[in-house]
C-alpha cells in the first residue's frame, strides 16, 4: 500500500474533476467515519502484516507472472505475459479487496456484512471473508445476473451468505448497487458495505485501488526479475475497474509503460449497445461518484448491454475517468463477438480459461501486438478464471449441457 | 418575493406549520401531476415538492421507486416538467414549488434551470449532494430559486452548522435512517436534534420521512415548522392511478392538515 507521486484523491476525495461523495445525507458519517479508520490503519504495521498474511494464507499470494509461450508465438511479435489472478482463492483478483476490506469492518465493529455482485466474483469473494470471521453477510445482484450467473449464486449460499435478488431497474449490477446503498443508509449504524470495485462515494475508490494494488506492486519486481525491465503496456479490462486500477497505480508515474483499459463494446460502441463509458459517455453523477457515465438524451442513465455481467455497467471509477483525461491511461473497447473469440483461442492456446470480463483484455492483443516488435513485454491482468462463464458460452455456442 | 419563503414566513407570523407534500412528475402522467396538485391545494397543502424522475433514485423506498418507474415509462424530463408546471401555474399563481431530484440530473439540465422560466420554481432539493456544498459550484445556479438541504439523524455536530446556513429555503429534518417510506421515527432524537438545526439555522426547519398517521404528523409539527409528507400519498396514487379517483388523497390531507394545526 505505497502512497504514489499523485498523491491522489485530495482531501475531499476528488481526482481532478472526477470521484467526491455524493450521497443521501444518512451516509455521511458513515463514509467519514470509514476514511478516518482506513487512514489511521493504512501505515500501521500490525494492520499491513494481517493484510498481507491473510494475502498468502488465504488467497495464495503472490500470483505468478507467467509466460504466455503459445499466445507470444500466435501473434508473433512481443512477449506476453499473465499476471494469475484467476489463481487466487475463489478465482478473481476481487478477493484482495474484500480480504482488506473485512479488516476494516472487523475493526469498526460491524456485525453485518453488505456487498452488491454482477459476475458474482465479487458476491464470492465477499461470502468468503464473512465466513471466515462468523459475520452475517447479504449479497444483492440483479435479477439479469442472478440467472447467467447461476453457479456463483450457489457458491455464496454455499458460504452461508444470503442472496438478495433485485429485480428493479436492469436487474443488474447498477440496481444491485443501488439496493446495496438502500440498505446501508436503513442499517447504517451496525452494517459495513463492502463495496466491490473502485467506483463509489469517497473513500470506496481509494481503498479499493490500494487493497488491489498489491498486483502493480508484484508486477513490478515480477517484471524485474523475469525480463530485467519494466512492461511496455499493461492491459485489462474496466468494469468498474478494480482489477485495471490495482494493476496501473502503482505505475502511474512510470511514463515507459503504456497503461490500456478495455472496456465492453458489447454489440460495437457505434450501436450504443455497449458498457464503455470512457469510450461513449459524459460527466454524470452515479453511486455518489461524479465520473463518466451513460447517460441519454434527457440526463437519464442508459442501460448497458454486455455479454460479460461483471463488465455490464454504466459508470466507471472516478480515477480512471482523470486517467483518461489526462491522457495517462488509454480506454479502448472490444465487442462480445471480439472477447468471445478471445475465449476460446485463450482456452485453447494457453490451457487456461479466462473470464468473459478479462477475455475483453485478452481481444484487444489483436491490436495492440501489432504495435511491437519481439523486444516487447506486455502484460495481460488475468483478473479471473471462467468457470462461472460456461453456461453462458455453451448456450451461444449452441450447446448444451 | 420567492413563494416559499414568503408562505413560511406568514405561517410562522401567524403560528402556524407548514404541510408539503410529495407526488413524482408524470405519475401517472403529467395531467393527472397537474390535477393532482391543485387538489394538494384545495386540500390545505402550502407548498409542493415535485419529485423528479430518475432511474436511479438510491434514497427513495419501494413505495416511491415504483412511481419513478412509472414516470419514466412516459419519459418524462426537466423539460416536461416545466412545461407541466406552466399548466398549474395557468390556474395557481402563488403555491411554492419545489423540485426535488438527483444531482445527475440537474447538472445535465443546467441551462434549464438557469433560466428558470417565468421563476415558476421556487426551490430545490439534491437528495444526493452535501449539504455544505455549494450548487453553484456544479453549474446549479439561478437567481430565483432558493436551496433546501437535508440533516439526518446520523449529521454531526459540526456539519449540522455549516449545512444549517447553507440553506436558503429551509433546512429538511431527515427523521430516520433510512430510505423514503420507512418507519421507525424517534420523538426524542428528533426533537433534540431539530432544537440544535434551530440554532444555527436562519430559515424554518421542517420534517419529512416515515410520515404516515395522523398522529406521526402531529408529534413531528411539535418539533419543527412543519411537516413534509411524501410516501403514503404516492401510494394513494398508485392505487388509485386507473380509475383516477383521488378523493381518498384529499380526505388524507385535510385530516393531517387537521392534526398539525
Ligand atoms: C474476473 C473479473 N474481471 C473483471 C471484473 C470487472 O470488475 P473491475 O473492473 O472492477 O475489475 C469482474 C467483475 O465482476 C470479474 O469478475
Amino acid at each position: 500500500m505505497k502512497t504514489n507521486k499523485q498523491n491522489l484523491p485530495d482531501k475531499n476525495g476528488f481526482y481532478g474533476e472526477f470521484g467526491g461523495k455524493f450521497v443521501p445525507e444518512t451516509l455521511m458519517y458513515a463514509l467519514e467515519q470509514l476514511e478516518t479508520t482506513y487512514k489511521k490503519l493504512k501505515d500501521n504495521n500490525e494492520f499491513k502484516e494481517k493484510f498481507y498474511s491473510d494475502l498468502s494464507e488465504f488467497v495464495g499470494r503472490p500470483s505468478p507472472l507467467y509466460f504466455a509461450e503459445r499466445l507470444t508465438k500466435h501473434y508473433g511479435t512481443g512477449s506476453i505475459w499473465l499476471k494469475r489472478e484467476d489463481l487466487n482463492h475463489t478465482g478473481a483478483h476481487k478477493i484482495n479487496n474484500t480480504i482488506g476490506q473485512i479488516l476494516l469492518a472487523k475493526y469498526m465493529g460491524k456485525k453485518r456484512i453488505i456487498a452488491e455482485t454482477g459476475a458474482g466474483q465479487h458476491g464470492v469473494a465477499t461470502a468468503a471473508v464473512a465466513a471466515r470471521l462468523g459475520l452475517e453477510c447479504h449479497i444483492y445482484m440483479g435479477s439479469e445476473d442472478v440467472e447467467r450467473q447461476s453457479l456463483n449464486v450457489y457458491r455464496i449460499k454455499l458460504l452461508g451468505a444470503h442472496v438478495h435478488a433485485v429485480n428493479s431497474g436492469s436487474a443488474t449490477l447498477k440496481d444491485a448497487l443501488n439496493e446495496a446503498l438502500r440498505d446501508w443508509v436503513t442499517n447504517v449504524d451496525d452494517t459495513y458495505y463492502i463495496i466491490g470495485s473502485v467506483t463509489g462515494p469517497h473513500p470506496y475508490p481509494m481503498i479499493v485501488r490500494d487493497f488491489n494494488s498489491v498486483v502493480g506492486e508484484e508486477l513490478i519486481s515480477q517484471s524485474k526479475k523475469l525480463f530485467n525491465a519494466m512492461p511496455d503496456a499493461i492491459v485489462a479490462c474496466v468494469g468498474g475497474g478494480s482489477n485495471a486500477m490495482g494493476a496501473f497505480y502503482p505505475f502511474i508515474s512510470m511514463n515507459e509503460t503504456r497503461l490500456i483499459g478495455v472496456e465492453a463494446g458489447g454489440e460495437g460502441v457505434e450501436t450504443g449497445e455497449h458498457a464503455a463509458p470512457l469510450n461513449d459517455g459524459i460527466p454524470g453523477v452515479l453511486h455518489g461518484a461524479l465520473s463518466y457515465l451513460m447517460q441519454d438524451e434527457k440526463g437519464q442513465v442508459k442501460e448497458t448491454k454486455s455479454v460479460s455481467a461483471g463488465l455490464d455497467y454504466p459508470g466507471v471509477g472516478p480515477e480512471h475517468s482523470w486517467l483518461k483525461d489526462s491522457g495517462r491511461a488509454e480506454y479502448v473497447a472490444v465487442s462480445d463477438d471480439e472477447a468471445l473469440r478471445a475465449f476460446h483461442e485463450v482456452s485453447e492456446l494457453e490451457g487456461i480459461i479466462p473470464a468473459l470480463e478479462t477475455a475483453h483484455a485478452f481481444a484487444y492483443l489483436d491490436i495492440l501486438m501489432k504495435e511491437y516488435d519481439s523486444s516487447a513485454n506486455i502484460i495481460v491482468n488475468l483478473s479471473g478464471r471462467g468457470d462461472k462463464d460456461i453456461n453462458t458460452v455453451a448456450e451461444i455456442d449452441g450447446i448444451k449441457l | 418575493m420567492n413563494r416559499l419563503t414568503e408562505t413560511l414566513a406568514n405561517l410562522k407570523q401567524q403560528n402556524k406549520k407548514a404541510l408539503v407534500a410529495y407526488l413524482v412528475a408524470g405519475d401517472p402522467d403529467i395531467q393527472t401531476t397537474v390535477d393532482l396538485m391543485h387538489l394538494f391545494v384545495e386540500a390545505g397543502v402550502d407548498a409542493i415538492e415535485i419529485g423528479v424522475p430518475f432511474t436511479d433514485p438510491i434514497a427513495e423506498g419501494p413505495i416511491i421507486q415504483r412511481a419513478h418507474d412509472r414516470a419514466l415509462k412516459n419519459n418524462i424530463s426537466l423539460k416536461d416538467i416545466y412545461s407541466m408546471v406552466e399548466i398549474f401555474r395557468n390556474k395557481d399563481s402563488t403555491t411554492p414549488l419545489i423540485l426535488m431530484g438527483y444531482l445527475n440530473t440537474f447538472m445535465f439540465h443546467k441551462k434549464i434551470i438557469e433560466e428558470n422560466k417565468n421563476s415558476a420554481i421556487d426551490s430545490i432539493l439534491v437528495v444526493d449532494i452535501p449539504g455544505e456544498l455549494n450548487l453553484n459550484d456544479y453549474g446549479i445556479k439561478s437567481s430565483s430559486i432558493n436551496t433546501i438541504s437535508l440533516i439526518s439523524p446520523t449529521t454531526k455536530q459540526d456539519r449540522i452548522e455549516s449545512i444549517a446556513k447553507n440553506s436558503s429555503g429551509f433546512v429538511y429534518y431527515v427523521t430516520l435512517r433510512g430510505v423514503t417510506g420507512a418507519s421507525n421515527l424517534d420523538s426524542n432524537e428528533i426533537s433534540n436534534n431539530v432544537n440544535e438545526i434551530k440554532k444555527h439555522a436562519s430559515v424554518p426547519t421542517l420534517a419529512g420521512f416515515g410520515i404516515k398517521s395522523a398522529s406521526d404528523a402531529s408529534l413531528l409539527s411539535k418539533h419543527s415548522d412543519g411537516i413534509i409528507i411524501g410516501s403514503s400519498i404516492v401510494q394513494m396514487i398508485e392505487q388509485n392511478s386507473v380509475t383516477k379517483e383521488f378523493d381518498r388523497i384529499r380526505k388524507y390531507i385535510t385530516e393531517i392538515k387537521q392534526a398539525i394545526s
